[in-house]
């Protein structure tokens, strides 16, 4: 495929390095983020893929990759990059620019886990776990996902039913208003 | 030694197992842990997924809490939120701008003065190998114990700063204090791949299967673990993956402060053995513990 790097298909680099301070540009392509990453095999976009598609503002291919959803966090492609990009940074900026937008993601369980998983922590502070597996079965259609590994966690009271509610859930949503305040500001 | 305990979603509810034999060994080491009050989740990889600020600021609560109280120092024994409230503790140490918008958004405002530590880190402190050694009342001789470090005990070192970032020590050292025998292998610090654990869990069977493997080959009568998610994933998903990759491990996955206990003579109750999905026996027997 041919690429014409122009004004344009800059953006995207400036944007990321707007929200993150990492510079896409170092990238020289050794792949060693690559090499060590645990989920690359499950990436259509590699992550020096993803390095140089951000390097050349391909913003839809990028997107429709899923890369950055697939990526665990394991912080092993930062701590290997011999150019001392935070990779997982990148990440983690388009992440947190893309999360709330619309557009072709293929793996959209990933950023319906995490508004979810939010949601419960707003409402009581710590993670409820029994009710953020059943939500999300629900909306990924797989209701039964995962009981044959629940039940002997069940059995052995490592699942609880009820959630626990942690009495600094009042002080963390006001927090968490504040601060929406304050990025709507920006 | 008084540390602030920050037990983390996990150990209060389906690690409680991690919880008590933590307690356990902090109790049998005159180590007193003391809750931290009203401590809120650090937000795992959800928050830092969502807002940069967020991811800050979740941590932040509880550790103010534990400042406020008097604490300098403070326990994190899950691996997600010992890295979490580091990562928050660096931010507000280097960054003027965020430490500025986090204060705004605070009523009490927190100078970064928590120091977080993983039990591990702990155990590492100056002179405790020694104490450590004191206690031991049964060695868990002929015990072959792959010691799991995870993804992020020691990653990324910038923030962690603790032990051999591709090769950590701690455990294995431990280990061989209690009198068992750590082995030498490739996966210790390799991602099992839990924070898609709840959507896409066909990329977690396949890297805990890696692991699994890996233990087995070098002849491993047991893994040892210092983070919840690990142990649930490793353990309760151990019938899914030998289903699905049609092999048989059986490997029992029990938490370093588990062995701990177990050498310094606690019972199993004591230390939630019960709770294993995997059943500990055999490996257990080897030592002649059970
Ligand atoms: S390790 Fe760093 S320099 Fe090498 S390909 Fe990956 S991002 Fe680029
Ligand atoms: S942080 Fe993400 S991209 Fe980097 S090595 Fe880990 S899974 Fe791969």
């Amino acid at each position: 495929m041919e690429v014409k790097l122009t004004e344009d298909r800059g953006r995207l680099a400036e944007r990321l390095q707007g929200i993150t301070g990492e510079n896409v540009m170092l990238c020289y392509q050794c792949k060693k983020c690559t090499l060590g990453c645990p989920s690359a095999y499950a990436m259509k976009m590699k992550p020096h893929e993803l390095m140089r598609a951000l390097q050349l503002g391909l913003e839809d291919p990028v997107l429709w990759s899923g890369t950055m959803w697939i990526c665990l966090s394991c912080e092993t492609c930062n701590t290997r990059c011999p150019q001392d990009i935070n990779i997982l940074k990148l990440i983690d900026g388009l992440r947190t620019y893309y999360l709330n937008r619309d557009y072709y993601n293929p793996v959209r369980e990933l950023p319906m886990m995490h508004r979810l998983f939010l949601k419960l922590v707003r409402r009581f502070g710590r993670i409820y776990e029994l009710g953020l597996v059943f939500i999300l079965n629900l909306k990924m259609v797989d209701p039964l996902k995962d009981t044959d590994m629940a039940m002997p966690m069940f059995l052995r009271g490592k699942l609880k039913f009820f959630p626990h509610r942690s009495e600094g859930a009042k002080e963390l949503r006001k927090v968490m208003s504040r601060l929406e305040a304050m990025e709507e500001e920006r | 030694m008084r540390y602030a305990y920050f037990p983390g979603c996990s150990l209060s509810s389906s690690a409680s197992d991690y919880d008590l034999s933590l307690k356990a060994v902090c109790r049998a080491l005159d180590i007193e842990l003391v809750e931290v009050r009203d401590w809120v989740c650090c937000g795992a990889s959800s928050a830092h997924a969502t807002s940069h600020l967020l991811s800050v600021a979740m941590p932040v609560l509880s550790l103010s809490h534990a400042e406020e109280d008097g604490f300098d120092r403070l326990i994190a024994p899950c691996l997600a939120c010992q890295l979490r409230l580091k990562a928050a503790n660096k931010e507000m140490q280097e960054d003027p701008e965020v430490r500025e918008r986090i204060h705004r958004a605070f009523d009490y405002q927190y100078r970064a003065t928590v120091r977080v530590y993983h039990p591990l880190e702990v155990m590492m402190e100056e002179g405790m190998m020694e104490v450590i050694r004191s206690r031991v009342r049964k060695k868990l001789s002929g015990l072959k114990v792959a010691c799991y470090y995870g993804c992020v005990l020691t990653r990324p070192p910038k923030i962690a700063q603790f032990d051999i970032c591709e090769d950590p020590q701690s455990m294995d050292s431990i280990i061989r204090a209690l009198g068992g025998e750590p082995l030498d292998w490739s996966y210790k610090t390799e991602c099992c791949g839990v924070s898609m654990t709840l959507t896409r869990s066909d990329i977690v069977l396949k890297l805990s299967n890696d692991i699994l493997r890996e233990a087995k080959e070098v002849g491993a009568h047991a893994i040892a673990v210092c983070c919840p998610l690990c142990q649930a994933n490793l353990d309760a998903r151990q019938i899914q993956i030998e289903d699905r990759y049609r092999v048989q491990y059986g490997i029992p996955i029990i938490y370093f402060t588990q062995l701990m206990g177990l050498a310094f003579g606690a019972f199993s109750k004591e230390l939630g053995l019960e709770k294993l999905i995997t059943s500990p026996r055999g490996a257990l027997e080897i030592c002649g513990l059970m």
